[in-house]
């Protein structure tokens, strides 16, 4: 059985941060009915890479990724029709998933109160940019935005040039899992009792949670943290065929690193006596490592050092993550069956359950897939509505 | 009416070996919303983010001092563990695996990020902890999960950036890869890991069946960028390095402003937040230059037009670009470090910081939890256990045990909370 299969959502989420939360509901067995703009849909829709030959909007490999197992139907909320239709369906959920600006679900008369009202034990998701009040929450944001002013820039790239963002949409992704875990604290705490709650997620503030410990010692220390400076710039040594990271300065792994080299007596060169001593003279050590580790490719270093204890990383790229033996012994790779883009690879589950794993049921709908499906099978509307719903652009 | 009910996981007991960064990140998300989190460390080897026993001390301590009890006064360990009660058992000793299956008996959850070999080392692994206890929920975490070829390979967020993808993407685009400068991917991932114990715990309330759950770091890691890599999958390209720049907005990133180290983040996701930006840079030329009317010829022309944004910015006060661009719409905000994070406006408004009172580092401003539930109160934060802190009151008040035995415990190194380095 799946976990999450008492529950209904009503997705009403765009782009990255709210659909992976509904993402995470649908995966383990939730019915999630993801409700788009029948113009167009959601915005990433537009985001690549487009994998169809055809129809762009129907085959964006990041929607494709973002809303496996749920259905889709299409609402135009501006419309009367469309409205009244949303608060049936909602009428029918536990949970609601939502990433208008702060305000506008009580605009269209869906502010928490009110959904409460009809549903008393609803759960309201709101992802948002800033959080519901503030004096910034009317305030636009991107990925490189929250990254910015959470702190986590400040960290990344050389002392020398500009800060670096993390590529790809980390922050909203943390703040999609975050709004699933405080959405899911909610349904574990009504199964024992508890009511409907409104569930603030501030994308900003999940990811300053990433940067908890940084902001700590800022205040025990009186300085903040910065880039790189020379030294050790990149966090990673080059080798033969890449770039490993590795971290050899304890004790025993100093040793264990020179056995490997076949050069013991090195372990106990008087400059590198101690960790302390190693980390000072960090430009040294590096000098006398970097020729050693050029003889050597990354898989000959992560296999040869990783056995006896030592801590070292490949610098994998896409090409070599998506043929890599563990994840593929795993099996973190799963291939959608999509009706317009055909068979479409991406990571599947995000972490395996012994009795309720993640399951790839069906691929993303298609806009509107699910509509006859879901307004006249669930609802109870007759076909002819629906067609007249239709040609109104009310669906 | 917030603050009438009870805290949402009030009444669940988690018994955990959550150490460093990303299972504590979990197991302290548990215990903001309710749950009592008894974390066990050996005397021998306490967490490792208590920053280690003298002479050999890693990491950023209150005033800069260690003080007599350093391993207590660590910011590492003191920013992810509060509303935790801490105790030490000797798990070598068979006494204290005793102790820590009779804990297990009566808890809900178990969840540990060690290294995969240890728990089998233990002879702790799921069927072991069932037997005394079957409806217990176990999360294990090590970095490359607890099976497949890597398993048994020791990693942290350093190992898990390159073995995930994210550092070959990271960098300037003429330079080479990069880790970042903050292990993220342990947060992220411990985030991951309380989802999934909220949904064992939904599935538990449901049929009574607990569940072992296997995370791996890496992957949760690899979810952060699948556009990149279905990318790959599409066009056979592994996409390179490009600094801050995005294929989806222009211009896009970090801009120098007035001071040191002061920048801006922009990004520009329309034509028309182009025309807007060009009003606010007072830039008409720009604005009606037909090769940056379209994204594409932005991003044909990105020198130029990065060289224009950067010589409006590098005047002014970071915070004044934002104002001016937030005011039309545009997302800005300036690049933050540590200690500004904490003046952040928002944030503040939001009250996203708590206060802590922790005793022998004094008060400081604790980072909050990334949701907020309107109906539920919000639990004071209480600092971070010292060492072996609350032994005796959870042996004494859960298990039951008599002083006598507490105090034979203590004499023989199985508990306490007093330094037993391993050399």
């Amino acid at each position: 059985m799946t976990a999450l299969s008492d529950l209904r959502v009503i997705d009403l989420s765009t782009d990255v941060a709210g659909p992976f939360c509904a993402k995470l509901f649908a995966d383990f067995g939730a019915d999630v009915i993801k409700v788009e703009h029948p113009q167009g849909g959601d915005e990433a829709r537009g985001i690549g890479p487009f994998l169809g030959p055809a129809e762009p909007a129907e085959s964006s490999g990041l929607f494709i990724y973002l809303n496996t197992n749920k259905r889709g139907v299409t609402l135009n909320l501006e419309s009367q029709q469309g409205a009244f239709l949303l608060r049936q369906l909602i009428n029918t959920a536990n949970v609601v998933v939502e990433s208008f600006p702060p305000g506008e679900m009580e605009d269209m008369g869906l502010g928490f109160e009110s959904l409460q009202q009809a549903s008393p034990g609803i759960i309201l998701v709101s992802v948002t940019p800033f959080g519901q009040d503030g004096p910034w929450s009317e305030y636009q944001a991107t990925d490189i935005v929250e990254f910015a002013a959470s702190g986590l820039s400040s960290v990344n790239g050389l002392a020398s040039r500009e800060p670096l963002k993390i590529p790809g949409f980390e922050t909203y992704y943390q703040a999609g899992v975050s709004a699933f875990s405080g959405a899911m604290t909610a349904v574990c705490h009504r199964d024992l009792g508890g009511g409907g709650e409104h569930v603030d997620v501030s994308i900003l503030e999940a990811a300053a949670t990433i940067f908890g410990p940084q902001i700590l010692a800022a205040q025990h220390s009186g300085r903040s943290p910065g880039r790189r400076g020379p030294g050790r710039p990149t966090g990673l040594f080059p080798c033969k065929d890449g770039f490993v990271s590795l971290n050899v300065r304890h004790e025993p792994t100093w040793r264990f690193m020179w056995l490997f080299f076949d050069e013991p007596e090195m372990a106990d060169d008087p400059r590198f006596a101690t960790q302390a001593a190693r980390r000072e003279r960090n430009q040294e050590l590096e000098d006398l490592l970097i020729p050693r580790l050029a003889r050597y490719t990354m898989e000959e270093l992560f296999h040869g050092l990783a056995p006896i204890r030592i801590m070292v990383g490949m610098t994998l790229d896409v090409s070599h993550i998506s043929i890599d033996p563990h994840l593929q012994e795993r099996g973190l790779f799963v291939e959608s069956e999509h009706p317009v883009a055909g068979r479409v690879g991406h990571p599947g589950a995000p972490f395996l359950m012994g009795e309720t794993p993640w399951e790839l049921l069906h691929a993303a709908p298609t806009l509107g897939q699910h509509n006859r499906e879901v307004f006249t099978g669930m609802l109870g509307h007759s076909p002819r509505e629906l067609d007249r719903w239709s040609a109104q652009g009310i669906i | 009416m917030p603050g009438e009910r009870d805290l949402p996981l009030a009444g669940l007991r988690a018994v955990v070996f959550t150490q460093a960064w990303t299972g504590a990140v979990t197991t302290m998300l548990l215990a903001d919303m309710g749950a009592e989190v008894i974390q066990i460390e050996a005397l021998e080897r306490p967490d490792p983010w208590r920053g280690g026993y003298a002479p050999r001390l890693s990491g950023t301590y209150a005033n800069n001092d260690p003080g007599e009890r350093p391993y207590d006064r660590n910011a590492n360990f003191n920013s992810v563990n509060t509303n935790k009660q801490g105790i030490t058992i000797d798990l070598n000793h068979q006494e204290g695996k005793d102790l820590f299956l009779d804990l297990v008996r009566i808890s809900d959850i178990v969840a540990e990020n060690f290294s995969a070999r240890v728990i089998p080392n233990f002879k702790l692994e799921y069927p072991v902890l069932r037997r005394v206890n079957p409806s217990v929920i176990m999360l294990r975490m090590p970095s490359y999960g607890a099976y497949g070829p890597y398993a048994m390979y020791m990693g942290n967020g350093g190992t898990t950036e390159p073995m995930s993808g994210i550092s070959s993407l990271l960098g300037y685009d003429d330079g080479p890869p990069m880790n970042s400068g903050v292990m993220h991917t342990d947060p992220v991932s411990g985030m991951f890991g309380y989802a999934s114990l909220l949904i064992a715990m939904h599935h538990r309330n449901r049929t009574g069946e607990g569940q072992l759950i296997d995370l791996s770091q890496q992957e949760t890691s690899v979810h952060l960028i699948t556009r990149q890599l279905m990318e790959y999958n599409t066009t056979g390209a592994v996409p390179r390095r490009q600094g801050n720049r995005d294929g989806l907005m222009a211009p896009h990133g970090n801009f120098p402003c007035r001071g040191r180290d002061s920048w801006v983040a922009i990004a520009v996701r329309s034509n028309s937040e182009w025309r807007s930006l060009c009003e606010v840079m007072d830039r008409p030329d720009l604005a009606s230059d037909p090769r940056y009317s379209t994204l594409y010829g932005r991003t044909e022309h990105l020198n130029q037009l990065e060289q224009a944004v950067e010589e409006w910015t590098s005047g002014q006060e970071a915070d004044t670009v934002m104002d001016k661009l937030q005011a039309v719409g545009i997302p800005s905000a300036p690049v933050s470090n540590a200690a500004q994070v904490l003046e952040n406006p928002q944030l503040n408004a939001r009250g996203f910081f708590d206060d802590v009172i922790h005793p022998l580092t004094g008060t400081y401003r604790h980072t909050g939890t990334p949701w907020r539930l309107t109906h539920s109160p919000r639990k004071p934060r209480h600092p971070a256990p010292m060492l072996g802190q609350h032994s005796v009151q959870v042996f004494r008040n859960l298990l039951g045990i008599p002083d006598k035995e507490i105090a034979s415990l203590i004499d023989r190194g199985i508990t306490g909370d007093t330094p037993d380095p391993e050399e």
